[in-house]
C-alpha cells in the first residue's frame, strides 16, 4: 500500500488512474434469464399470499359489512331469511382455540418424551425407527385419520370422557349437563384428535433442537453429579424451551387450521361452550364452513368467505411467530 | 495385589445387572398387582392402568432409583418411566391407526376394487361390485396437474432462496414458511372464491388441483432448499471460477449432485396433497363413474370417496370408506418410504458435522 502511494505521488503530472470496478463482469445473458425465473418463482410466494386475501376479502365484504365487527364477537348464526342473514362466527372461533387448545396440551407433554426418548435414550438405530414411525404419523392425510377417529377412537375417547366425568366432575371444566347422552362430538375428543394429528410436529422440532444441544454441557452436568432429572430441568429445557415454544405453536397454528378430521368427530352445534370440554356443544371455524357449504345461499356463502378470510389471518399471525422462534432457536439452519 | 478383589465402580456404565433387575420388578409387580386388581374387582382395564399401574410404578421406579443413587434416583426413575409411558402411548395411537386401517380396509380390497368405478353401486350393494379405480384415476389427474405446476415453481423458489444473493430472501424464506401452515379449507374458499366471481373457472378437476398447489408448494420448496443446501458451495465455487455462468453451474454441477434430494422433495409434496380432503370437496363435485376430462364436470377422487361414503350408515359402504383408506394410505407410505431411501444416504453424514464446519 505505502509503496503504492509513494509511486502515485512521484507521479504528480499524471492523472489518478480510474479507479476499477471489482466485479465479475455482466451476467451473461443465460445467466440473466436464470434468476429472473427464479425470482419470478419466488415472487410467486407474496403473490400467491396477496391472491388468497384479495380474493377472500372481495368475497367477504358484503357480510363484513353487513355484521360489522359482530362478525367475530357475535354469537347468533341465522340463515333462515335469505335476505337478513345475520351471521356472526364467535362460538365458532373459540370452540376453534378451545380445541386447539386441549390438543396441545394433550399433545406437548407426548411429544417432548418423544423427542427425549428419541435422543436421550434409544440407540442409534432404535432412534431412527421411531423417527421414522413419527414422520409417518405426520404424513398420514386427516381423512384417515377422521376415519379412524370417528369408528375405532370416539368409542374408547366416550368410554374415557364418562370416566372423567364420573370421577372428576367436581371440577368445573369435566362437568356435564346429561351425562347420559354419552360424550361423543364433544370438543375433548376432537382435542385428542387433533393432538394425534400435531404431536408429529412437535416432536419433530423438539427433537431437532434437542439433538443440536452442546453434548459437553449436558456430559458436564452429568459429571458434575446431576440425575437425569436434574439436567432435563436445569440444562435441556432452559436451553432448548425457546424452540419447543416455536414447535408448539406451529402445532397451534396447524390445530386452528384442521378441517376434515374435525368435522368427523365433532358435533357442531351453533352454541357457545366456554370450557365443559366434555359436552357434546360448539363447533371449529374449519369444519363449520365445510358443514355449511353444501347448502349455503350466495349471500351465505359471503360470510363462509369471511370466516376463511379469519381463519387464515389467525393461522398466518400464528405461523409467523412460531417461524420466527423456531428460525431464532434453530441457528443451524440458517444458509 | 488387592486391586482385583475391589468392587469396580463404573459410573459410565449405564446401568449394571443388578439394576436392571431392580427395573424389571418395579415394572412387573404392579403389572401383577393391576391383573389382580382387574380380575377380582372387574374394574376397567384402561382405568386400571392409568389409576393403579402407573402411579405404583413411578411409586416402585422411584424407590429403585433411591435405592441405587440416594436422593438423585428419586426424580430420575420417574422421569425415565413417564417418558417411556407417554412415547410408548404416542406409538400406540399410531399403530392403532394402522391396524384399524389395515384390518378394516383388507376386507374390502379385491381385484375389482380397484379396477371398477361405482356407477351401478347404491349403500346396500355387496363389496363383489364396484370399487376405487375411477377415484385413482381422478387422484392421479388432479395431482397431477398440480405436480406439473407447483414442482418447477416450488424447485425454482428453492434455487432462488439457495443461489440468488438477493437482499430480500429471508423475506421470501418466511412467506414461504407462514404458506406451509395455510389451513386446507382456506386454500379450497380461495379457488371458490374465484369460481363464484367469474366465468373462467367451473368446479372441475382443474380447479381442484389448483387449490392442491399453494399447500404443495411450500413443501416442495422447503425439501427442495434442504437438498440444494446439502451441495458443497465450494463445488459451485469451483465450477464458477472456471468460467462456468450461474446456469450452467446449477445445471451441469448441483443438479446431478442434488437429484435424489429433488426427488425426495417431489415426494413428500405429492404425500403431502394426495390426501387433502378440505379443498377437493370445496372445489369438485364427485361422482361415481370414471371421468379422465380434468377441465370439466364431476370427478371422484381417493380423499372425497373417502368422506362421501365415511358417515353412511350401511356397512358395505363404511366398508368402501376403510377399503379406499387403505389404497390411499399404501400409496402415501409408497411415497414416503421412496423419500426414505432417497433421502437417507445424503442426510446421514451431512447432518450436524457439516453444517459447523461451513458456517
Amino acid at each position: 500500500m505505502g509503496k503504492l502511494r509513494l509511486m502515485s505521488e512521484s507521479s504528480v503530472t499524471k492523472p489518478a488512474p480510474v479507479r476499477r470496478k471489482l466485479s465479475a463482469g455482466p451476467l451473461s445473458r443465460g445467466d440473466k434469464w436464470f434468476f429472473r425465473t427464479t425470482s419470478i418463482a419466488a415472487s410467486f410466494a407474496f403473490v400467491l399470499v396477496a391472491l388468497v386475501l384479495i380474493f377472500l376479502s372481495l368475497k367477504a365484504l358484503p357480510a363484513l359489512q353487513n355484521q360489522g365487527i359482530d362478525f367475530i364477537f357475535g354469537n347468533v348464526w341465522d340463515a333462515a331469511d335469505d335476505t337478513n342473514l345475520i351471521m356472526q362466527i364467535g362460538p365458532m372461533l373459540w370452540g376453534s382455540l378451545l380445541i386447539a387448545l386441549i390438543g396441545v396440551l394433550i399433545a406437548t407433554p407426548m411429544a417432548i418424551s418423544m423427542a427425549y426418548m428419541i435422543v436421550f435414550m434409544l440407540n442409534s438405530r432404535l432412534a431412527k425407527v421411531a423417527t421414522t414411525l413419527v414422520d409417518l404419523l405426520a404424513a398420514l392425510p386427516s381423512v384417515i385419520i377422521g376415519l379412524w377417529g370417528f369408528y375405532v377412537f370416539t368409542p374408547v375417547a366416550d368410554q374415557w370422557a364418562s370416566i372423567l366425568n364420573k370421577y372428576l366432575g367436581w371440577i368445573p371444566i369435566f362437568q356435564v349437563e346429561n351425562p347420559e347422552y354419552g360424550f361423543r362430538g364433544s370438543p375433548f375428543i376432537a382435542g385428542w384428535i387433533v393432538a394425534v394429528m400435531i404431536v408429529p410436529i412437535i416432536t419433530s422440532i423438539t427433537r431437532e433442537i434437542f439433538s443440536q444441544l452442546d453434548k459437553d454441557l449436558i456430559n458436564g452436568a452429568l459429571a458434575l453429579g446431576g440425575s437425569r432429572l436434574s439436567v432435563f430441568r436445569k440444562v435441556i429445557l432452559p436451553t432448548a424451551s425457546g424452540g419447543v415454544v416455536g414447535g408448539v405453536l406451529l402445532g397451534l397454528g396447524r390445530a386452528i387450521g384442521e378441517t376434515v378430521a374435525i368435522f368427523y368427530v365433532l358435533q357442531i352445534s351453533f352454541d357457545i361452550n366456554l370450557g365443559q370440554v366434555l359436552e357434546t356443544r360448539g363447533g371449529a371455524v374449519a369444519s363449520w364452513i365445510l358443514a355449511r357449504f353444501g347448502e349455503a345461499t350466495a349471500n351465505e356463502q359471503s360470510g363462509l368467505m369471511a370466516a376463511g378470510l379469519v381463519l387464515f389471518i389467525i393461522t398466518l399471525i400464528i405461523n409467523s411467530i412460531a417461524n420466527v422462534i423456531v428460525n431464532r432457536a434453530q441457528p443451524w439452519r440458517k444458509d | 495385589m488387592t486391586f482385583a478383589a475391589r468392587p469396580t465402580i463404573q459410573p459410565w456404565r449405564r446401568a449394571n445387572k443388578k439394576r436392571i433387575w431392580q427395573i424389571v420388578a418395579a415394572s412387573v409387580l404392579p403389572a401383577i398387582l393391576t391383573g389382580v386388581l382387574v380380575l377380582l374387582t372387574g374394574i376397567d382395564p384402561a382405568l386400571a392402568t392409568v389409576v393403579v399401574f402407573l402411579p405404583l410404578q413411578l411409586v416402585l421406579a422411584s424407590l429403585v432409583g433411591f435405592s441405587a443413587y440416594g436422593r438423585r434416583g428419586l426424580g430420575d426413575a420417574a422421569l425415565v418411566v413417564l417418558t417411556i409411558f407417554l412415547s410408548a402411548f404416542v406409538m400406540v395411537l399410531l399403530l392403532s391407526v394402522l391396524y384399524s386401517v389395515l384390518t378394516e380396509g383388507a376386507k374390502a380390497i379385491s381385484w375389482q376394487f380397484f379396477s371398477q368405478n361405482n356407477v351401478y353401486v347404491s349403500g346396500t350393494t355387496s363389496l363383489d361390485y364396484g370399487g376405487v379405480g375411477h377415484a385413482i384415476i381422478g387422484s392421479l389427474l388432479v395431482v397431477g396437474i398440480t405436480t406439473i405446476v407447483a414442482v418447477p415453481l416450488g424447485i425454482s423458489m428453492a434455487i432462488y432462496l439457495t443461489q440468488s444473493q438477493s437482499k430480500i430472501k429471508n423475506l421470501v424464506r418466511t412467506v414461504t414458511q407462514a404458506l406451509s401452515g395455510l389451513p386446507s379449507v382456506v386454500s379450497g374458499l380461495f379457488i371458490l372464491s374465484i369460481i363464484t366471481s367469474g366465468d373462467f373457472l367451473t368446479k372441475s378437476g382443474f380447479a381442484a388441483s389448483l387449490a392442491l398447489i399453494p399447500l404443495m408448494l411450500p413443501t416442495v420448496a422447503r425439501v427442495a432448499e434442504e437438498a440444494l443446501k446439502l451441495v458443497p458451495a465450494d463445488l459451485r465455487y469451483a465450477a464458477l471460477a472456471l468460467g462456468a455462468p450461474n446456469y450452467r453451474a446449477f445445471f451441469q454441477v448441483i443438479l446431478p449432485a442434488a437429484k435424489s434430494g429433488l426427488i425426495t422433495a417431489l415426494l413428500l409434496g405429492l404425500a403431502r396433497v394426495i390426501g387433502e380432503t378440505a379443498p377437493l370437496i370445496l372445489t369438485l363435485n364427485t361422482n361415481n363413474g370414471t371421468s379422465l376430462n380434468p377441465f370439466e364436470g364431476a370427478m371422484a377422487t381417493l380423499p372425497t370417496y373417502i368422506y362421501s361414503y365415511l358417515s353412511s350408515s350401511f356397512v358395505p359402504s363404511q366398508q368402501r370408506a376403510w377399503g379406499a383408506a387403505l389404497v390411499l394410505l399404501i400409496v402415501v407410505a409408497v411415497l414416503f418410504g421412496l423419500a426414505r431411501v432417497l433421502g437417507r444416504s445424503k442426510s446421514l453424514k451431512t447432518k450436524p458435522t457439516n453444517k459447523k464446519a461451513s458456517k
